[in-house]
């Protein structure tokens, strides 16, 4: 992904961020992307941008990592 | 402590009597009884409800069978929030047995994740313990763990295995001695006030000073109104621990199997 700093209304999910990338990638809509915060974790579909970004971000973003397979989950 | 010991047992062995009625609307080949269960307080419902659907699958026809999913006075049940917190939050002071509703049709998708195998319980399951690892020890602990270490978590919790479970999870719960406690407590709070989910922040179990910080200073720091005491009841695994208890022992004894501190601000019985 070129463009790699976006912002995000917080009360957004991941799995709406998950939608967002597949339609901006032109990815295959039924091929599963995985959004993994810290290299460590898979938040759940449902949980909030900004619940993520107080409790994980630093120096003002929330950094997280999409793949097609699961990776560190 | 021995005390200690016993409330983990008494936590992990929570159960709730609960009482699953098919939706009047599904279509059936003849009348569905309800059916009986005590729900472990601390699983998720995917996981202990097979035998529901073998009952309710014995009145109906394959073709009229979908995802199965739960309701309780019209609100769906989130499967993927532990069994012991979706009763706390919605049906606690109402009369025992809990009733729930079970439907194979119309699922909620605006509502309610799908669940199709009980592998998405396990990953949704050891991502929650690998966030609350990554606020306690920065992922530390979760992370020097093998993966047959964090299948033993698993196992543990799908076969109601308490020694197999804390055999592992005791090391997710130790931290250094000079630091007092965790780096940062996993806590969800859920309050019926609130339009949002939960509120889940960062906040350290020992103050700058020194000093443990109380349920009551989460609450308070995190604008929780708990401090009208009357309207408000303040519920963690279906009691009111005293708000001058120390958040670290919180964590340590009441939190979920996936090592959260779940507490739900529910109103108060007005009787």
């Amino acid at each position: 992904m070129k463009t790699k700093k976006w912002t995000v209304d917080k009360g957004r999910t991941v799995q709406s961020l998950a939608q967002f990338i597949t339609r901006f990638l032109k990815l295959d809509a039924s091929e599963q992307l995985f959004i993994y915060v810290n290299q460590s974790f898979a938040p759940s579909p449902d949980q909030e941008v900004g619940v993520l970004f107080d409790c994980f971000g630093s120096d003002g973003k929330l950094v997280l990592h999409y793949c097609k397979s699961q990776a560190w989950g | 402590m021995a005390d200690d010991k016993d409330v983990l047992r008494d936590v992990w062995f929570g159960r709730i009597p609960t009482c699953f009625t098919l939706n009047p609307d599904e279509v059936t080949e003849r009348e569905a009884e309800p059916y009986y269960l005590l729900l472990p307080r601390v699983s998720y419902l995917p996981l202990v409800t097979d035998k529901v659907k073998k009952h309710f699958l014995k009145v109906m026809r394959t073709e009229d069978v979908e995802e199965m999913w739960f309701e309780h006075e019209g609100t769906p049940l989130k499967w993927h929030y532990p069994i012991g917190v979706l009763f706390d939050f919605h049906a606690s002071n109402t009369v025992l047995p809990w009733s729930i509703t079970v439907h194979f049709k119309n699922f909620p998708d605006v509502d309610l994740l799908h669940c199709p195998t009980n592998s998405m319980v396990e990953a949704h399951f050891m991502s929650s313990i690998k966030e609350a690892d990554a606020l306690k020890h920065k992922s530390q602990v979760v992370n020097d763990m093998q993966k047959k270490d964090h299948k033993q978590l698993w196992m543990g919790l799908q076969n109601d295995k308490f020694d197999q479970f804390w055999a592992m999870n005791r090391k997710l719960m130790e931290y250094p001695t000079e630091e007092g406690g965790f780096r940062y407590i996993p806590f969800r709070i859920y309050q019926t006030t609130n339009d949002r989910p939960f509120i889940q922040r960062l906040f350290r179990p020992v103050s700058t000073e020194g000093n443990p910080h109380t349920l009551f200073d989460l609450l308070k720091e995190m604008c929780v109104c708990a401090s009208e005491e009357n309207r408000f009841q303040v519920v963690i695994h279906g009691i009111e621990p005293l708000l001058e208890t120390p958040l670290q022992w919180l964590s340590e004894h009441l939190s979920h199997p996936d090592n959260f501190l779940h507490i739900c601000i529910i109103p108060a019985p007005t009787d």
